[in-house]
């Protein structure tokens, strides 16, 4: 049985780990990057990119050094690095000079790149049938064949990565955020952009070894989508962004290793596996999407919760209104007149006896003392805002009321402070209804 | 036996010249391998060239990009589900392509939605999707059907093995797009440039929008089987920004699109066998393909800058 720190010691499976999560660290920090650029894409396009040049690097290796297959992955990582360099330029002038719009410029460079790929790729399959294998991991990576050597490499090239993020932080955060501040401010600003899509580059050609070229671009954006959830500080966007493609990369690993070794003790005859890039893409997925459901302030479940109690407290408040006018109300006439769904009414009516604002006598829903006086406050925003809309801006009598029944609900008391002495505390609306007093005391929000 | 074995890429021409002419007088009985290929790569030209330029003005050319990837997703399933279905292995072309079209489809609505709804940025729903749907895509198939070929080919298509069915079926794709926007052309038309104009005309821009994601999903489903995904990107986009140089009305760049495909598949054919028989390297026909459209990109350019430098020149001279 494997322990959970085998994998982090073990000769075999240490390699893999290290080599997923070193990959997905620098992934993660780079795609930081492009997303609050708005150009999350160009990650797809350009890891497309390194395919030519990685199977053409193979090529010459295969033909110079045939007798050191393990070193391959050094032409790889080099061959890889000039041909997605050649596709950013082909990119960057297609959009300046080659009147094609971004998408279609990424779509296009993307297809042709690919495509010289899957020839040169083709050819060796004719030229070179042996080397074969190792152009054709790299489309849907293979962690599982990784050894020492590379992740001493890949590790180099990440930690390299993360330190220059460091290093160029402050000029970096302001040409982000506010470019023309950062032009007049004297940052070189042409340079940090090269550097940030050469600092792509890299853990792009870091990750196609355990990913794949067909899947990396998920692990660029994914850990960027989750962390930028949560915070607006650009610290810690990264730093969250870093922990979520860790995680990622150590779990798909993990869950593609005990994955497989469950399938394969489950009797079938071929060998069963799942594989280690898409396991890391589903994970670093699903934590994005998690946390676009349940971040806190952006999450969905949290907006959804704000809207939900905004809806809650104004049907209380539309009901307080209601009983104030009327004195009082049986449940069917409630029911009638707030057509809601039965069981929240039901709810709301429990919840405003329990706040102590009404009593149930004899069938008849009533006001107490405390409901009085908040349902006053109501009819006092509401009335002041519609005298507010008729002296002050003008508007025709009969037309306020609308508004108003929405503004009621919003009007802070520093509002209605600000109100009352624009309109020198008045008496009446203009539809000659009293406008009740204000009660200091009551005014808790 | 093919009459273009061992031919060179002059060779080829004219080979196919002779087998035209003999064609017309009714001399021909049946396609050989490589008319084949052209035919069907032509027609497949036509249809990305009809439906490309409409997706690139309305900057959804990505979602081409997408859908290239999650069908991988619905053909597995698919053929997971016709396989537990109807047992063993059925290998029924129909129920791949549906599958394939219905993981299109899906692929716009989660789009759309994690933009909608969870308010993230476009760039990054799109990757999100599509990323995550073709991991799961390459897990099923890694897992059940125990064929990782079968990926390869998907993504890649295989130009180099088409039936006549393939041909019948690039024949329906083309009509469908033809159809559509022949019949269409005037509300595409100002639903691209003039959304406004075409809101006032009482023209539903979101109708034609979801009709021409429809239409595209539809071109890339119908042509990974039989040219690769990777060959629809390159022939939606490449022709429409190679005429972009040359022309700007709408209806001669969807002319130019379609003829510039058809030339640089003709091309690409006869290029594919020139290698076999001078250099016997079976390269990929598609690949050659996509690579003579960047060729051909990069040439347009390059005489497009030229001409344009040579008219400032002459401007300045006479001014």
């Amino acid at each position: 049985m494997i322990s959970f720190w085998d994998f982090f010691t073990d000769p075999v499976l240490r390699a893999p780990t290290w080599g997923c999560i070193l990959m997905c660290f620098a992934s993660s920090l780079m795609g930081v990057l492009i997303f609050l650029r708005k150009r999350s894409l160009l990650a797809e396009t350009l890891s497309h990119a390194t395919y030519p040049g990685a199977v053409i690097g193979v090529f010459l290796f295969a033909f110079l050094f045939p007798a050191h297959e393990e070193w391959t992955f050094l032409a790889v990582l080099g061959g890889a690095f000039i041909s997605s360099l050649l596709g950013l330029k082909a990119i960057e002038w297609m959009e300046e000079k080659g009147k094609a719009r971004s998408d279609a410029a990424l779509c296009f460079v993307l297809a042709v790149f690919f495509g010289i790929g899957i020839v040169a790729a083709s050819a060796m399959q004719a030229s070179f049938p042996v080397w074969q294998k190792q152009v054709q991991m790299l489309l849907f990576g293979q962690a599982a064949t990784m050894t020492d050597i590379h992740i001493l490499i890949y590790g180099c090239l990440a930690f390299a990565a993360a330190f220059f993020l460091f290093l160029t932080f402050r000029p970096l955060q302001s040409t982000l955020f506010d470019r023309d501040f950062a032009l007049s401010a004297g940052i070189p600003v042409s340079i940090l952009d090269r550097i940030v899509f050469w600092l792509l580059l890299i853990s792009l050609i870091v990750g196609i070894r355990s990913v794949g070229v067909v899947l990396m671009s998920g692990m660029v954006i994914a850990p960027a989508v989750a962390a930028r959830q949560f915070s607006n500080r650009l610290q810690t966007i990264f730093g969250l962004s870093a922990l979520f493609g860790v995680l990622s990369g150590f779990l798909g690993n993990y869950l593609s290793v005990m994955g497989s070794l469950a399938l394969s003790q489950s009797g079938e005859k071929i060998s069963l596996s799942l594989p280690t890039g898409p396991m890391i893409v589903l994970v670093g997925t699903s934590f994005a999407i998690l946390s676009l459901l349940f971040a806190p302030k952006r999450g969905l479940a949290f907006r959804i919760g704000r809207i939900l109690a905004f809806r809650f407290r104004c049907l209380q408040e539309n009901l307080l209104k209601g009983i104030w006018k009327k004195g009082a109300l049986s449940f069917p006439q409630i029911k009638e007149s707030y057509p809601v769904f039965l069981p929240v009414l039901s709810w709301i009516l429990f919840r405003m006896r329990q706040e102590g604002w009404m009593q149930k006598k004899k069938g008849l829903y009533e006001l107490t003392r405390d409901g009085k006086q908040k349902a006053a406050s109501i009819i006092r925003l509401h009335r002041l805002w519609e005298l507010y809309l008729t002296e002050s801006l003008g508007f025709q009598v009969e037309k306020v009321h609308r508004t108003a029944e929405e503004m009621e609900h919003i009007l802070t008391p520093e509002i209605e402070e600000r109100l009352t002495r624009l309109l020198s505390n008045p008496k009446q609306d203009p539809h000659q209804q009293p406008i009740p007093e204000r009660y200091e005391s009551l005014l808790g929000n | 036996m093919n009459p273009y074995w061992g031919t060179e890429f002059f060779g080829f021409f004219s080979v196919l010249f002779q087998r035209i002419c003999k064609a017309i007088f009714g001399g021909v009985s049946s396609l050989a391998a490589d008319e084949l290929q052209i035919a069907v790569l032509a027609t497949v030209a036509i249809s990305c060239g009809l439906v490309g330029p409409f997706l690139v003005l309305k900057r959804v050319a990505m979602f081409a990009n997408s859908v290239s990837h999650t069908i991988l997703l619905g053909i597995s399933l698919a053929y997971l589900a016709a396989a537990s279905l109807w047992g063993g292995g059925m290998f029924d072309m129909g129920t791949l392509l549906l599958g394939a079209f219905i993981a299109a489809g899906i692929t716009a609505f989660l789009t759309e939605i994690l933009m909608r709804l969870f308010r993230l940025q476009e760039d990054a729903s799109v990757g999100l999707v599509f990323n995550a749907l073709f991991a799961l895509g390459i897990t099923v198939v890694t897992l059940f059907t125990r064929d990782a070929h079968l990926s390869v080919e998907a993504v890649m298509g295989n130009a180099d093995i088409l039936q006549v069915r393939d041909l019948k079926l690039s024949f329906f794709l083309l009509s469908l797009n033809l159809g559509a926007i022949v019949l269409f052309f005037k509300q595409f038309q100002l639903a691209s440039f003039d959304r406004s104009l075409a809101q006032t005309l009482g023209i539903s821009c979101g109708a034609f929008h979801f009709l021409l994601l429809f239409l595209a999903a539809a071109t890339c489903v119908g042509a990974f089987r039989v040219v690769g995904v990777l060959l629809v990107l390159a022939f939606l986009v490449g022709p429409y920004l190679i005429a972009r140089f040359f022309c700007c009305r709408l209806p001669w760049l969807i002319f130019w699109s379609c003829a510039i495909g058809v030339l640089i598949s003709l091309f690409g054919v006869a290029l594919s066998r020139h290698f076999l028989s001078a250099y016997g390297w079976p390269l990929s026909t598609g690949g050659i393909v996509v690579v003579l459209l960047g060729l051909a990109y990069a040439g347009a350019a390059l005489v497009s800058r030229r001409l344009a430098a040579g008219q400032r020149v002459s401007l300045k001279t006479t001014g």
